[in-house]
């Protein structure tokens, strides 16, 4: 098959996205199984200022041919914002301003323009997430042969009437999760043919579970968030839930952060969090084999890459029952559990802690659930199955 | 489309789901014991109130803490210096006299704060109970109406739902 794949950025070294990754990974793992795989992306590497900072052209890494597009550098940047804050804040945007918000948002003419020339040779064209002006604009131009892989939160930006549009107009839907399916069905209206579930393979983790703890000096258990840090991925929630967890049970664990981020850590909890900031894959799968949980909460995910992660390193999960898809995902392996508010989260932090059994139990649980739902070759068979040529 | 959708669960006697009842069972005994009325735990809600607006229980929960952090403190406390000898002495001399007249010019807005505060507070708990029992007799209504044949969606149900 001949393959083209659409994200704003290219993931390397320094560039992190969760939906850039998922997309850059299944696009990798599909040519390498003899497909001819072509990365459609920007020059951008800075997802706040946008500047084309890689020179355009033509690349390979990989099994892909990464094509590097410059940003349009025209945008009315002060429109986009004041309609984003206008969307974000939930109020009504009539019609014209939405095409307009998504016309000043990030996109590449010149990136639209290839497509145009070479997009009817491809027998798929696969682009994410769903809320970037150059996502929207390059699957309108084949939409015969374009699936929307949406990375689809519940989130103001998703209950416009041009996202809607998008997703009908596309010839398929390809979600991570069954939650994220049905929050597409509640707000569009989309039949349940036109989506399948596909996800990221994971590869299997070796991982030393000293390792983290002895290079970093930690010698008390720890528990871990690994991702961005910011207030919509609820890490000012966490911080607040680990000081007062260790301020009324008298338990001294630390809190390992890993990812990028600035964090605000609360007084009572300086010299308990240890910040390492940006990790390789390998340090950051250590950091996770040697936690005694892994929590996340966030309550906007369409698929808790991190999550499966940490199963496959062996730890348990603590997640926020707001979460459709991680509350799911725990649900669905028995792989961890999820808290609504602080009493809930020290009683289940302190049977993780305490109940040896339990901890293993879920972690063998979550463990075997992405053994046997998440390795490239099942996600390949379903991806091959919804886009089915 | 073609689709295969077909998902294999964890480990099996594994539920994750009772378990979480079980400890959500355990949490409410505690709470209404009172263990969970704490100040700490009224702060550490801060970032967590959005996502408890649509679940009368826990909004409950968090009024009830609420009232504990509700009343700034003004109360004196023991003023004291970590450097001892005469130095430590006069620096709490220093700060005793400090405080007084801070304490002096400020009174009368902790304590008029104080109030705002208490009758906020009651007016917000008395307003939410208030709507709790209509909706529940709203409810009530509803269900003879429709001949009884239906109960309450048991997800947004005002006593402990298991979301």
């Amino acid at each position: 098959m001949k393959l083209a794949f659409i994200a704003p950025r290219f993931p390397e070294a320094g560039v992190v996205g969760g939906a850039e990754t998922l997309i850059r990974n299944l696009a990798d793992y599909l040519g390498g199984q003899g497909n001819e795989v072509h990365f459609l992306t920007t020059c951008a590497r800075d997802h706040h200022t946008w500047k084309n900072e890689i020179p355009p052209g033509e690349k390979t890494d990989g099994h892909l041919t990464v094509h590097f597009f410059p940003v349009n550098e025209d945008r009315d940047v002060s429109v986009f914002l004041r309609l984003q804050e206008q969307v974000s804040s939930g109020k009504d945007v009539s019609r014209s301003d939405q095409e307009r918000w998504m016309r000043e948002s990030v996109n590449s003419r010149a990136l639209e323009a290839w497509l145009e020339a070479e997009g009817a040779s491809f027998d798929a064209i696969i682009a994410g997430p769903y809320l970037y002006g150059i996502t929207y604009h390059a699957l309108r131009v084949h939409p015969d042969r374009s699936w929307l892989l949406p990375c689809l939160h519940d989130e103001a930006f998703a209950y416009q009437s041009v996202i809607k549009d998008l997703f009908h107009q596309v010839k398929g839907v390809l979600f991570n999760s069954e939650p994220e399916q049905a929050l597409a069905e509640r707000l569009y209206d989309l039949p349940h043919q036109k989506g399948a579930i596909v996800g990221m393979g994971l590869e299997p983790i070796k991982a030393d579970a000293e390792a983290f703890a002895a290079r970093h000096g930690i010698t008390q258990p720890y528990v871990l968030y690994a991702g961005r840090r910011e207030p919509l991925k609820g890490t000012p929630l966490l911080l607040d839930y680990v000081n007062t967890f260790r301020l009324n049970t008298q338990r001294d664990i630390k809190l390992v952060l890993t990812g990028s981020g600035d964090i605000d850590i609360p007084r009572e909890l300086e010299g308990h969090v240890i910040d390492v900031g940006f990790v390789s894959e390998q340090e950051k799968h250590e950091a996770m084999a040697g936690a005694r949980v892994f929590i996340h909460p966030s309550v906007n995910e369409s698929f808790g890459i991190v999550l499966l992660e940490s199963w496959l390193a062996g730890t348990p999960a603590l997640v926020h029952a707001k979460s459709e898809v991680l509350k799911f995902q725990c649900k669905q392996s028995g792989g961890g559990l999820w808290f609504r508010y602080y009493p809930e989260f020290e009683a289940m932090l302190l049977a993780l802690l305490d109940r040896k059994d339990l901890h293993g139990q879920l972690a063998s649980a979550g463990n075997a659930y992405v053994r046997t739902n998440f390795t490239w070759s099942s996600v390949a068979a379903r991806f091959l199955a919804a886009v089915g040529t | 489309m073609e689709s295969s959708n077909e998902f294999q669960v964890g480990a099996p006697g594994m539920d994750a789901e009772k378990i979480v009842t079980e400890i959500r069972a355990e949490v409410a005994r505690k709470r209404e014991e009172g263990v969970y009325h704490d100040a700490r735990i009224a702060r550490a809600e801060r970032h967590n109130l959005i996502h408890m607006q649509d679940n009368a229980e826990l909004l409950r929960f968090y009024l009830a803490t609420l009232r504990d952090i509700v009343t700034v403190d003004i109360s004196d406390w023991s003023i004291r210096d970590r450097r001892g000898g005469v130095a430590g002495k006069v620096l709490v001399k220093f700060k005793t006299v400090i405080w007084k007249f801070l304490k002096f010019y400020t009174y009368r807005l902790w304590s008029q704060q104080n109030l705002v505060n208490g009758l906020m507070h009651s007016a917000v708990e008395g307003a939410f109970t208030n709507y709790e029992r209509r909706i529940a007799e709203l409810e009530a209504r509803i269900v003879a109406l429709e001949g009884g044949k239906d109960g309450p969606d048991p997800e947004n149900e005002t006593v402990d739902p298991v979301t």
